[in-house]
């Protein structure tokens, strides 16, 4: 099933506002051009999260299994934030609060790939 | 600017005099010429010698009594965050390692005891927002120095002696990266050689080369289009985010005046360009000079040849992994490198290939790879979407880990591990990166799996370095993810990470002795003698990018291996 938060599209915002601890830089397009100039939460996932969570939180790999998790909002906000060492890196300062909030509905939607 | 705080950081200095049954310590500095020779009480650099051979020629301890071996002493390094990974360093009768957070110990080779420790002060708020963080991989001699690379971007020379700090140099503005130092630095003709981590991370991926004397950098060099001809292989701006890096150590070849280098695979790590790469994609082209075997010149740091292993990799198998294993074989000077991908490249000393052969059997990411030429045959390029039949193999671990081989003179053999495994992958079609950004840039969803009609393994081959002819194998039932040490006492060791070290007959692969030592194995194992008396050394302690995968995938006693624990563990005859 394509996930339903496809759609949520976090703009260029989300990958330059990561930029954020970076310096005054931030995401410009380039050659070739994004379908539709923007970013969404599945692919900024693909892009950072699924190294260690899995099938795209699905599945533990070296992170937990984010799907069906346990945890309550404040506990995946807080480890998304600041992290834990050894473990996770925190990304306060790489995402806003609400690009979080946004990683936060994408992780509670997930739901079994098809096939 | 920040201050380093790292010169107010001194050592403990305890009783040198009193604990050195090597008399002889510090007699002698280590330089070029001694690291070449490659004395047998030693084990100069990370990779035994510049032949890269990890073998020691010691045969003390040999097929005959290894039964008798036991533990000789143990230290524990501390705050082992994703254990220990390092290699052991030996001069005159010191030891030298690594734990995590770059804590440097000198410790009597005989008896453990501690000599000095250096504790770098780091950016622990850097640390804290990194992903590949915070192991060291080793450090490097010369010049009566220690250098040790850390993961806040710096330098740092070390006097052998007392541990206090000679230099401080920043490499890499780590703070904006969020990459820094975990490989071992190389020592070689008055020049500290060391390699930024990259891969994932959308940078460009410089090699350094710092004078020893003084902490100056000398040269840098890029491994992401560092040329006019170099830019043109990557479409529009992706070069300057292209990742790159060299994050383990190479060598130096002094007959031509050269450091050999492995560099990093390109970021995104997968890409939805399909078969139209040169053209389509997150960063169209082959991506010089990523995925690449390097020959720069060590006074300038200019590229004087090299090898694109895997142009344009859409797989993350690339060629930092591995030792540069020197040899001749009817008179040619050969040089063995291994892939991550799976395959055995062997060179002649210009980079120039002699062969290609396969160390792993579940590889499809291409078909084959010409053994003339180096070309990539039958080439698996993903367009966005599933990958699931078959799966991609190898696993994103590679079918060959960073750890090294090892191989015997003496048996004319090379000790390898390879890895069977396989991955399914969701490849998304990523907005192109330009900028470089404080975190990864992976382009897809992943997951181990077994091997299409197979089951995951591991296995240590006794092959011929330049034919690849199989002598033996042994099989594990997950893949080992520690270096090899074989000896001239006619031994092959394998520390697993299941936690137990075995040592084997090197012609045969019978099993003779074997320790369980309670913790994973993912870093170095050494030899070297002090006193007249041989002993084996080897890190223990597990965790990190890839053994982390290791407790959801295999379950059992990985559940509860600790990933922030480690040691190191010496043995000797009884």
């Amino acid at each position: 099933m394509k996930l339903h938060l496809k759609n949520i599209a976090l703009l260029s915002a989300v990958l330059g506002a990561s930029l954020a601890c970076a310096g005054s830089v931030r995401a410009q397009p380039a050659s070739p051009a994004p379908d539709n100039g923007t970013f969404d939460v599945e692919q900024l996932f693909a892009g950072t999260c699924g190294f260690c969570h899995s099938n795209g939180g699905r599945a533990a790999g070296k992170g937990p299994q984010l799907m069906n998790s346990p945890r309550d909002d404040d506990f995946l906000r807080d480890r998304i934030k600041n992290g834990k060492e050894g473990a996770m890196p925190g990304f306060d300062g790489a995402f806003t609060d609400a690009q979080i909030e946004q990683m936060i509905k994408y992780i509670r939607a997930l739901k079994p790939r098809e096939g | 600017m920040k201050k380093h705080l790292g010169y107010l950081s001194l050592p403990v200095a305890v009783a040198i005099g009193a604990t050195l049954a090597a008399s002889s310590a510090f007699a002698q500095t280590v330089d070029t010429a001694r690291i070449e020779a490659a004395g047998q009480n030693d084990w100069l650099t990370y990779h035994g010698s510049y032949k890269s051979h990890h073998y020691s020629p010691l045969a003390q301890i040999n097929t005959s009594n290894v039964g008798n071996l036991g533990v000789a002493w143990m230290h524990i390094p501390g705050r082992s965050t994703r254990g220990v990974q390092s290699m052991p360093l030996v001069a005159d009768g010191v030891l030298y390692y690594t734990g995590s957070y770059s804590r440097t110990f000198a410790l009597n080779g005989a008896t453990g005891e501690l000599i000095w420790h250096y504790f770098p002060e780091l950016d622990e708020a850097l640390i804290k927002r990194q992903t590949h963080s915070p192991y060291n991989r080793g450090v490097a001699l010369g010049e009566g120095k220690v250098y040790v690379g850390t993961v806040d971007g710096r330098l740092i020379a070390l006097d052998a002696k007392t541990g206090r700090v000679a230099w401080d140099t920043k490499l890499i503005d780590s703070q904006k990266l969020t990459v820094g130092f975990t490989g071992a630095p190389l020592y070689a003709k008055g020049l500290v050689i060391i390699g930024a981590q990259g891969g994932e991370w959308p940078g460009r991926g410089p090699i350094f080369a710092v004078e020893a004397a003084t902490g100056k950098k000398k040269w840098e060099f890029l491994t992401v289009a560092p040329t006019e001809e170099a830019m043109k292989t990557w479409g529009g701006d992706s070069w300057r985010t292209g990742g790159g890096g060299g994050w383990m150590p190479g060598t130096y070849d002094s007959e031509t005046n050269t450091i050999l280098w492995g560099t990093a695979n390109p970021a995104p790590l997968y890409d939805w360009s399909g078969a139209d790469y040169k053209t389509q994609g997150a960063r169209p082209g082959d991506n010089l000079y990523t995925s690449s075997v390097i020959g720069l010149d060590i006074d300038t740091g200019k590229l004087k040849f090299y090898h694109q292993e895997l142009p344009h990799d859409a797989w993350d198998f690339d060629s930092s992994v591995g030792e540069f294993v020197m040899l001749e074989r009817d008179g040619q000077k050969l040089v063995v490198h291994p892939n991550k991908g799976g395959f055995i490249f062997v060179y002649d000393r210009n980079l120039a290939v002699k062969n290609v052969w396969r160390l792993v059997q579940n590889i499809n990411f291409v078909k084959d790879i010409d053994p003339k030429t180096g070309a990539l045959i039958g080439r698996r390029d993903f367009t966005a979407g599933k990958v699931t039949d078959p799966p991609l193999c190898p696993f994103i671990g590679g079918g060959i880990s960073w750890n090294a081989g090892s191989y015997s003179p003496k048996t004319g053999l090379y000790y390898k591990i390879g890895q069977e495994w396989c991955m399914t992958l969701d490849v998304q079609k990523t907005t192109p990166v330009t900028t470089p950004q404080a975190q990864l840039n992976i382009g897809a969803d992943f997951k181990m799996a077994p091997p299409p009609g197979g089951e995951i393994y591991g296995h240590l081959d006794a092959r011929d370095p330049v034919t690849g002819a199989k002598k033996w194998e042994v099989r594990y039932p997950e893949p080992p993810l520690g270096s090899v040490l074989s000896t001239a006492g006619n031994l092959v060791f394998v520390p697993d990470s299941r936690g137990t070290i075995h040592a084997y007959d090197a012609e045969t692969g019978t099993e003779l002795w074997n320790h369980n030592n309670g913790t994973g194995h993912q870093g170095g194992i050494v030899s070297y003698s002090v006193g007249g008396k041989q002993y084996i050394a080897v890190t223990a302690g597990f965790g990190g990018m890839l053994a982390d995968e290791y407790g959801p995938n295999f379950g059992g006693i990985y559940k509860s291996m600790p990933r922030d624990d480690g040691m190191l563990v010496v043995f000797s005859l009884k």
